[in-house]
Parts: C-alpha cells; sequence; structure tokens
C-alpha cells in the first residue's frame, strides 16, 4: 500500500486483522448499498419523473416518434385544460373531507376496539375478531351493489354519509392498533385504575400516547387508502360537488383514447400536494418515530 | 413500539366488570361493520345460490348450480391459475424487497430521508393512476422502458401485447406499488427491536449478516406474518391494474378472479354466478390466512 | 288584538296561496347521464350548459347533465337502477343496449314517435334504430362510427401505390402492407404495412375484425334483428381465410406485428400505412396529433374482386330507464335534442354526420369531402346483432381472434370453441 494512511492501516490491522475485515467489508458494504439504493431509487421515481414531463410537454412531443424524454419546451396548456375542466379545488375540498372524517373515525373507534380487543376478554371476542378481520375478505365489487340498495333506501346515495358509509372504520387499524396495544404493559393500566381513573380516560390519556407510532402508521396508511378511493366515489356520487379527486380525474379518460397530457396534468396536480405533504410530515413522523421508538 | 407481537398477553382481565364496557368499546366498530360491511357480504353468500335477476328483482333458488358451473368454466379456472401465479410472485418478492431495503434504511447514510421518500411515494398515487402512467410506459413503440432497452442495445419487448409478458409486466407494476408500504411497516417493525440486542451480539463478535438472520428476522416474524397475510388478502382481490392495463387479455393471459367477477356481474348480468366466485376467492383467502397464521405461531421466537 | 289576529291570518293566507302557486309550478328535474371524453363526439355538445335552455323554459323543468367515467359507467348504471335510484335518460354505448333489453330496463319508444323518425332518417340510421318491426328502444347519435380502412397517403406514394386508392381485396391488402412496411438494420419493424388491433377489451378486437368476418360469410349470429335465438356462425372458410391472413401477414410476411397496440394511434403517428378502425377518430384527433397527415378514408378490402363490401356501424344511444319517473317528458327531452333543426345545428358545430335526410342535401355536408366520402360507405354499413347474448358472442370470438394471432391455437381449434361459447351465451340469454 502506498500511502501513508495505507500503511498505518496495514500496520494496525496486522496486529487485528478482524478489524481490518470488517472496516473493508463496512467500506464497500456502503458503496454497494448506496448503487442499490440509488438503482432502485431510479426505478422507483422514473414513472414519476415521466408522470410530471408529459404534463408539461407540448403534445406534438407526446405523440412524438422517436419519444422524447426531455420536453422541447414546457407547456402549461395541459395544466390549464385540466384545471378548466375540472374545480379541483372543490374536488380537493370533498376528498379532504371523507380523509380526515373516515381517518378520525377509524382511528377513534379502532383505538378503543384494539383496546377491547387486547386487554380484556369477554365472550364471543374471536368470534368478533375474526368477523371484522374477514369483512376485507370479499371483493369490494361484488358487495358494493348490496351496500348501494342499503344506502339507497337510507336516501344516503350521493351524500357525504353515502361515501363515508363503508369507511367508518377499518379492519386494517383495528389488527393493527390491537397489535400494538398488546405491548403496552399491564402495570400502566392497572396503576391507572388504581389511581381512579375511568376506562374512557385510560385508553385516550394512557394508552394511546404510548402508541403514538401506530396511531400515526395508521392514519398515513388509512388517509392514503382514502384519498385514492376509486371504486366507491365513482358508484356513491353523481353530483359534481361531491366529487372526489380520483373520480375526477377518471373523467379526463375518453372511451375512445387516453389523452395523456391534460390525465398527467390532473395526476400531478392530485397527486403532487400528497406528496409536498408528505414529504413535510415526514420529519414529524421519524421525530415520533424516534422519540417513543426505544422502548423495551 | 413494537407494532406487533403475537406474543402472549401480560395477564389476563377476567373482570366482569369490564365485559360491558368491552362490548360498549367495540360497539361502533361492529355496528358499522356489520350494517355496511358485513350484511352486504352475507347477502352475496345468499346471492351466490340463486340466479339472480338484480334488475328484474327476480331470485331463482339454485342451489349449488353456479359451483358446478364454476367447475367447468374453462375462463374462470384460468383466472384462478394467474391470480395464483400473481400471489405467489408478487407476495413474498415484495415482502423480501421490502424488508432488505427497510435493513438497509435502518443504518445511515446520506440523503437517507430524501430516498425513503422516493421509496414511499409509490404509495401516494392511486392505483388506477400508476396503473395507466405504467400502461404508457410498456408501449412497445414510445414506453420509456423500451426506450431504455434499445439504448443499451437490447430489442423492445412486447409487455403488455404479449400473451406471455403481460402477466409478468402487471406483476412488476404491482411489486414497484407495494414496495413503499411493505417498507414503511418493516421499519416500524425494526425500530421496536431494542438496541440492546444488537449491542450484545457485537460484543460477542457477530457480524452484520449473523446480526441480521439471528436477531432481526426472527425478532421481526411477526411482522413478516403480518406482511405475508394482508398482502395476500389484498393480493387474491386484485383487480384495479389488471382493469386498467389489459381488461384481462390477451386471449386471458392476465385475467384474475376479481375481473371474471366484475364481468359476470355487470357485463353478463350473471350477479349469481359472480357471487359465487367472490365466495370460491373468499374460502380460499380465508384457509390462506389461516395457514399462513397456523405456520407463523409455530415460528414464534421472545428473547 | 282582533286587527292583530286579522293580520295574521292575511299573512298566513297569502304564504299558502303563495306556497301553493308554488307547488303547482314546482320544477321537475331530469337526470341525464352520459360518458365523460374529449373525443367522444358523441357528447360533445353536453359540455354546453344551455343546451337544453329552451326546452327547460318551454316545459318547467331542469335538465342536469351528469358526466361518468366510461369504464365504470356500466356499473354504475346497474347499481343506480337495482338501488331505485335512476337516471331520466341514458345515452350510452349503442353495444350495451341488448344487454339492458335482456334485463328489461329500457322503455321502448312510443310508437307513433318511433315511425316518423324511420321515415325520415338515412337508412344506416335506421339500420341502427330499428329492432325488429320497427320498434324502436331509443335514438341513435350523430356522428355514427362507421368502419372503414384509412391510409397514409404519402407512405403510398413512397412505395409507387396510387394514393388515392385503398386496396380492394384481400390479396390486394396482403400485397399493399409487404411493400408499405419499413424494417431497420437489425431487422426490427418501424413501420407496419396493416396495424391491427389485438390488444385491450374482446369486443373492441371483434369491431376492428368484422370487415373480415363479415366479408368471410361469418355471422355473429343468424337473424341479426331478433332479440333471443339464432346461432353463431363462425367456422366458415372465409372466415378463416381472413384470420388467417393476418396471422400470416404476422408471421410469415411479417409487415405488421403485435408490437404496434394501437391501430389508431400508430396511423396517426406515421408508424403504420394503413388501419382498419372508426374513421371517426381520425377525423377528430389528425388536425391535433397530425396536422400534417394526408389521408384517405374507404371501405375496407373484400374477399375477392366483386363482392359487396360490408362494414360495420355504431353509435351512441340515447334511452330511457323503464323505472325512471318522468318517462313523457324524458322522451320529450330526447325528441328536443334530436329534432330536424338541432341535428343540422349541432353536426355542423361539430363537424360530424347528421342523420335525417334533409341535412344531408344541405351544406356543409353536401360538399365536404369527409362527409362524403362516409355517404358512399354507409350503404354497407351493418350494425351489431340485437341479440341479448351479443356481450358474450364478441367475448368468444375476441378470445378466438386473439388466440390465434398470439399463436396460442390454431384457427379452426380457435373458432369452433369460439362457436360453442357463442351458442352457449346466446341460449343462456334467452332464458
Amino acid at each position: 500500500m502506498p500511502s501513508a494512511r495505507g500503511r498505518r492501516l496495514f500496520i494496525r490491522t496486522a496486529k487485528e486483522p478482524l478489524q481490518w475485515f470488517h472496516r473493508v467489508t463496512r467500506f464497500s458494504g456502503k458503496v454497494v448499498l448506496y448503487l442499490l439504493v440509488l438503482a432502485v431509487g431510479v426505478i422507483m421515481i422514473l414513472p414519476f419523473y415521466w408522470m410530471v414531463v408529459t404534463a408539461l410537454s407540448p403534445i406534438e412531443d407526446i405523440t412524438a416518434f422517436p419519444p422524447k424524454w426531455i420536453p422541447s419546451h414546457l407547456t402549461p396548456e395541459h395544466f390549464q385544460e385540466a384545471f378548466h375542466k375540472a374545480p379541483f379545488l372543490l374536488y380537493y375540498r370533498n376528498s379532504l373531507a371523507v380523509a380526515i372524517i373516515s381517518v378520525g373515525c377509524s382511528v377513534l373507534f379502532g383505538l378503543f376496539a384494539g383496546y377491547a380487543f387486547s386487554v380484556y376478554r369477554f365472550p364471543l371476542q374471536n368470534f368478533f375478531f375474526i368477523l371484522i378481520l374477514s369483512t376485507i375478505m370479499i371483493p369490494f365489487q361484488v358487495t358494493c351493489v348490496a351496500l348501494y340498495v342499503l344506502l339507497a333506501k337510507m336516501k344516503w346515495v350521493d351524500t357525504l354519509w353515502g361515501i363515508l358509509a363503508p369507511n367508518f372504520a377499518s379492519a386494517l387499524g383495528v389488527f393493527l392498533i390491537r397489535q400494538s396495544i398488546q405491548t403496552v404493559p399491564t402495570a400502566l393500566i392497572d396503576a391507572a385504575r388504581i389511581d381512579g381513573a375511568s376506562e374512557i380516560r385510560i385508553v385516550l390519556t394512557v394508552v394511546a400516547p404510548l402508541i403514538k407510532t401506530t396511531l400515526a402508521t395508521v392514519s398515513m396508511i388509512l388517509f392514503l387508502n382514502s384519498w385514492n378511493d376509486f371504486l366507491w366515489p365513482v358508484i356513491a356520487i353523481n353530483s359534481v360537488n361531491l366529487r372526489t379527486i380520483p373520480v375526477g380525474i377518471a373523467l379526463f379518460k375518453d372511451p375512445y383514447h387516453i389523452e395523456y397530457g391534460p390525465l398527467m396534468a390532473a395526476t400531478v396536480i392530485s397527486t403532487g400536494p400528497m406528496l409536498i405533504a408528505y414529504f413535510i410530515s415526514q420529519k414529524y413522523v421519524i421525530k415520533g418515530i424516534a422519540l417513543s421508538g426505544l422502548k423495551g | 413500539m413494537a407494532i406487533l407481537s403475537l406474543s402472549k398477553k401480560p395477564s389476563l382481565l377476567i373482570h366482569r366488570r369490564y365485559q360491558i364496557t368491552a362490548y360498549f368499546f367495540i360497539a361502533p366498530i361492529v355496528i358499522l361493520f356489520g350494517i355496511f360491511r358485513v350484511y352486504p357480504s352475507i347477502q352475496t353468500l345468499a346471492y351466490s345460490f340463486f340466479r339472480v335477476e338484480l334488475l328484474r328483482g327476480r331470485f331463482t333458488f339454485i342451489g349449488l348450480e353456479n359451483f358446478l358451473d364454476l367447475l367447468s368454466d374453462t375462463i374462470f379456472l384460468k383466472a384462478v391459475v394467474n391470480t395464483l401465479i400473481y400471489v405467489i410472485s408478487i407476495v413474498p418478492i415484495s415482502a423480501g424487497l421490502a424488508l432488505i431495503l427497510a435493513v438497509l434504511f435502518n443504518t445511515h447514510f446520506r440523503l437517507k430521508e430524501f430516498f425513503k421518500a422516493i421509496y414511499f411515494a409509490p404509495m401516494v398515487t392511486s392505483t388506477v393512476a400508476a396503473a395507466m402512467v405504467w400502461l404508457w410506459l410498456y408501449n412497445p413503440q414510445f414506453g420509456l422502458f423500451n426506450v431504455i432497452l434499445k439504448m443499451f442495445g437490447f430489442p423492445g419487448q412486447p409487455w403488455l401485447m404479449s400473451s406471455h409478458q403481460a402477466l409478468l409486466s402487471i406483476i412488476i407494476f404491482s411489486i414497484w406499488k407495494s414496495l413503499g408500504y411493505n417498507m414503511i411497516i418493516y421499519i416500524a417493525g425494526l425500530q421496536a427491536i431494542p438496541d440492546v440486542y444488537y449491542e450484545a451480539a457485537r460484543i460477542d463478535g457477530a457480524s452484520s449478516i449473523q446480526q441480521f438472520f439471528r436477531i432481526t428476522l426472527p425478532l421481526l416474524a411477526p411482522t413478516t406474518t403480518f406482511i405475508l397475510i394482508y398482502n395476500s388478502i389484498l393480493t387474491f382481490q386484485v383487480f384495479d391494474q389488471v382493469f386498467v392495463m389489459t381488461g384481462g387479455g390477451p386471449a386471458y393471459a392476465t385475467t384474475v378472479v376479481v375481473l371474471e367477477l366484475y364481468q359476470q356481474a355487470f357485463l353478463k348480468y350473471r350477479f349469481g354466478y359472480a357471487s359465487a366466485m367472490a365466495m370460491v376467492l373468499f374460502l380460499f383467502i380465508l384457509s390462506i390466512t389461516i395457514g399462513q397464521y397456523a405456520i407463523s405461531k409455530r415460528k414464534e421466537v421472545v428473547y | 288584538m282582533k286587527s292583530s289576529k286579522f293580520i295574521y291570518f292575511l299573512v298566513f293566507a297569502f304564504a299558502s296561496i303563495g306556497f301553493l302557486f308554488n307547488s303547482a309550478e314546482a320544477q321537475t328535474k331530469l337526470t341525464l347521464w352520459y360518458p365523460a371524453g374529449q373525443i367522444t363526439a358523441g357528447a360533445a355538445h353536453f359540455s354546453d350548459k344551455t343546451l337544453f335552455t329552451d326546452f327547460e323554459a318551454k316545459n318547467n323543468c331542469k335538465i342536469e347533465m351528469i358526466e361518468g367515467n366510461y369504464d365504470t359507467l356500466i356499473q354504475k348504471i346497474i347499481t343506480a337502477m337495482v338501488g331505485g335510484d335512476v337516471p331520466d335518460i341514458l345515452f350510452v354505448d349503442r353495444s350495451w343496449v341488448p344487454g339492458f333489453l335482456k334485463e328489461e330496463v329500457l322503455e321502448p319508444v312510443p310508437a307513433a314517435d318511433a315511425k316518423t323518425w324511420l321515415g325520415k332518417v338515412n337508412p344506416e340510421i335506421v339500420e341502427l334504430s330499428d329492432y325488429g318491426k320497427g320498434k324502436m328502444y331509443g335514438y341513435p347519435q350523430y356522428g355514427i362510427d362507421v368502419y372503414g380502412i384509412t391510409w397514409n397517403k404519402e407512405h403510398f406514394k413512397e412505395a409507387g401505390l396510387d394514393p388515392e386508392k385503398a386496396p380492394k381485396t384481400w390479396a390486394e391488402l396482403r400485397e399493399y402492407s409487404k411493400k408499405l412496411c419499413k424494417v431497420d438494420a437489425s431487422g426490427n419493424i418501424t413501420r407496419v404495412g396493416l396495424a391491427i388491433r389485438h390488444v385491450g377489451h374482446p369486443h373492441g378486437v371483434v369491431h376492428k375484425f368484422l370487415w373480415g368476418f363479415w366479408a368471410g360469410g361469418g355471422e355473429l349470429v343468424t337473424d341479426s334483428k331478433a332479440l333471443r335465438g339464432g346461432e353463431a356462425k363462425f367456422n366458415t372458410p372465409g372466415v378463416k381465410e381472413a384470420l388467417q391472413l393476418i396471422y400470416d401477414m404476422i408471421y410469415v410476411d411479417k409487415s405488421t406485428s403485435l408490437n404496434f397496440p394501437d391501430p389508431r394511434d400508430a396511423l396517426l403517428k406515421g408508424i403504420a400505412s394503413m388501419q382498419i378502425s372508426e374513421t371517426i377518430s381520425i377525423q377528430a384527433r389528425a388536425p391535433k396529433e397530425a396536422p400534417t397527415l394526408q389521408w384517405g378514408v374507404a371501405l375496407p378490402p373484400v374477399r375477392k374482386a366483386g363482392d359487396r363490401p360490408v362494414t360495420n356501424l355504431n353509435s351512441w344511444f340515447y334511452s330511457v330507464p323503464t323505472k325512471t319517473k318522468n318517462k313523457a317528458l324524458a322522451w320529450k327531452a330526447i325528441q328536443y335534442i334530436n329534432s330536424e333543426e338541432k341535428d343540422y345545428e349541432l353536426c355542423k358545430k361539430f363537424s360530424s354526420t347528421p342523420r335525417y335526410k334533409a341535412n344531408w342535401a344541405k351544406d356543409p355536408f353536401k360538399s365536404d369531402p369527409y362527409n362524403q366520402a362516409l355517404v358512399k360507405m354507409l350503404p354497407y354499413g351493418r350494425a351489431y346483432p340485437n341479440n341479448l347474448g351479443l356481450n358474450g358472442i364478441m367475448e368468444a370470438l375476441g378470445a378466438a381472434i386473439q388466440k390465434v394471432w398470439h399463436n396460442e391455437a390454431k384457427v379452426d381449434v380457435a373458432l369452433a370453441e369460439a362457436e360453442a361459447l357463442a351458442n352457449k351465451a346466446i341460449k343462456e340469454a334467452a332464458k
């Protein structure tokens, strides 16, 4: 080894062969790591890149052959068309309303149900738990009709409640919350009981803070599911002023031919803020994990 | 904070006085699910024994005829085979990749947060929108994938155009889409493993690989079980991407059970038949879930 | 006190009278569902919110036009109907109608109105409107899809072919395709002679092959007007020849390929010289997507010289569900929008083909080259059969076509299998 550093390394490692081995593997491991992460990262991001590029390319570029990676010039025309054709602010409002209410309810109900399933023993406990879990095993395409008929009788069709109906609670939420409550030491719960706290208060003030990360993770997953839910809103909504974003975007698709320009613009408009919100909230999610994560 | 632990509950609370509270606590969920999810599902079960003419409101009891028809329906059987191939390909690969990436992300390297966000990005889009993007990416003439292949001197592939490659193409898409979600769950699971174990192992001189196989993997078993089970349940019901990208073709190469069900119900108006399909699918999913759960119970590790 | 009571009484009296008047004048609300899209030429006018203003004023009603995503529209319609929540007017793909008729959810057009309509419109519109013995279940929209061969005139010139003449027979089609296709240095096809449709929904595959199927003597179902009964005839020598023709073009001549998914896109982008599909797509898209393209349109080629050409017709369709409460008003509204004046006005506005014989005689339709080309083709158009099992028939045939062209089955086997499945569907639907 020619360099001074190399010589020092050699001398030191001659005395501790194991350490030298670890150093080298750690370094080359890091390089491999970086390459792998980069490669997969490119694959992950490639479709988004294309989505954004198409949204900004003039039509001739989109239909050009051979295809163009980089638009010849940036056109706002697709975005203009998208905004002009569809009231995106309205869609946002609706999607947000639906998402917030359904996630709020799901987490709240899930919290209490998860606590009950985890902490208590009561008759038919397993039956109810399995019943809840099995609701996700039957495809929605077939249950949607029966659900719609029910809602029609309740006059909930084409209303906010109609969209929310199947989404007030989540089986996934109950499951995950139950699992994480099981790791809460009963000593804490017992102590709170001895102090005279009601069960409700225990759930909200003792247990919930301890499973913050789970609640955050569940909230995020449920929020995304609600935001991207397509099939049910498309069936349950008729009026323009109740449309959620996926329903709105689907209207850009023509039976004869997919017009990618405006469609991609619409998709960017709907996904963009979500991504940005996600990037921002990342920090807090990480903090949350870091603070509460190191529990034995 | 362990997201999952299937280990024994700390103590059993058998106090009678809590039973009523228990029912109160689960009431909202049970009632809401009962009305809006369980009831339609039971109706579906009932429909599978009838010839259902929904629009005319006519129901004729035909017993097991729907199920018998299913057995001789070559298209349905192809759909079942395709669905099984689909599930077996996606679930382990997606889970495996997610695990490796999650472990990678547990170490520290520059721009970790940035890359993490990129990996989670596919989760943020709706399946339908993403599938439409990929439909274009897979275009044999104009799609980015073939352009890249040609750049490196490889021939362009037919992707969704070929009855041999179409299913594979959809599988690749689904792995891309589900990776981020599985990573999140795994990362949360990893955070739950106390550092103490790793420190002890390091002192004992274990290499990273040994640490991975002896500590990480076993302690992640509950997380892995959950991911495998949940992904299976969802993947068996795949619909959106097939609907958007191929509509089941070419020549039934990509048709899956829920797509067949959808076509029977809404294009052929055979709602009873479609319900029977849903029931068969349900039984599949249930048995695989129970099977996976049973296997996982046996492999539990608690330190 | 007496006076204030009296005042209260007066106020109440006026209020109730006012209320009575209001209810007497209560507006009926009609909903109209249509598929969304930029190109769906026939639905373009629904985005104009003032479309029905005159009608609304005269009939004291409000018509709400609601667009839905095409892919999920049929599911939405069925679910709505089951739930009792029915729209008043449906604007749908005419190929969905047999399915609806099978479930008895469409209201027939009042007989007198049907008679008037059938007397005033072009023969191809009669073909699309008549469901047997003058019975109508709705009104076909203007701008019908007629399928024809469209080609790139410059490519023809380049290959030494007469740019004004489309191939007339299958043999010529094969020859032309060989001359027009281009291959690069490594043997990859960069331009196909004829672009074919073989992926996507089986119905679409069938639609774009009917030129060969019908010219080969095949029948989707014998007796195309009847709702029930009849048989599928797939396994004729002519149909086999047609399937084999394309198969040979793919694998033997290599003048076409499975790698060019959308024939219309391919033609517009210049990577195909010919394609057979609904001409309206090219007409509507070329100005924006391929403004310099010089293209021709003609009837698809026939099996041998002297055979009568045949092509397929389809259209969008106005209909009224049986469960709606406002039937009479709904039909009135449909007739309003499909009157002779409106037909002329909208066709002129959206550059589309009218339906009334009287309108064809007027400008701009009289002298527009595209419309005039269509006029020559329309008499040879055939509508899809009315059979209630149409969905099953199309699916069976579509699958067979795909299997043959994807080399998954031999022509005989595939067609025989498809014929059996189609007959099964016909029987099922007749129950």
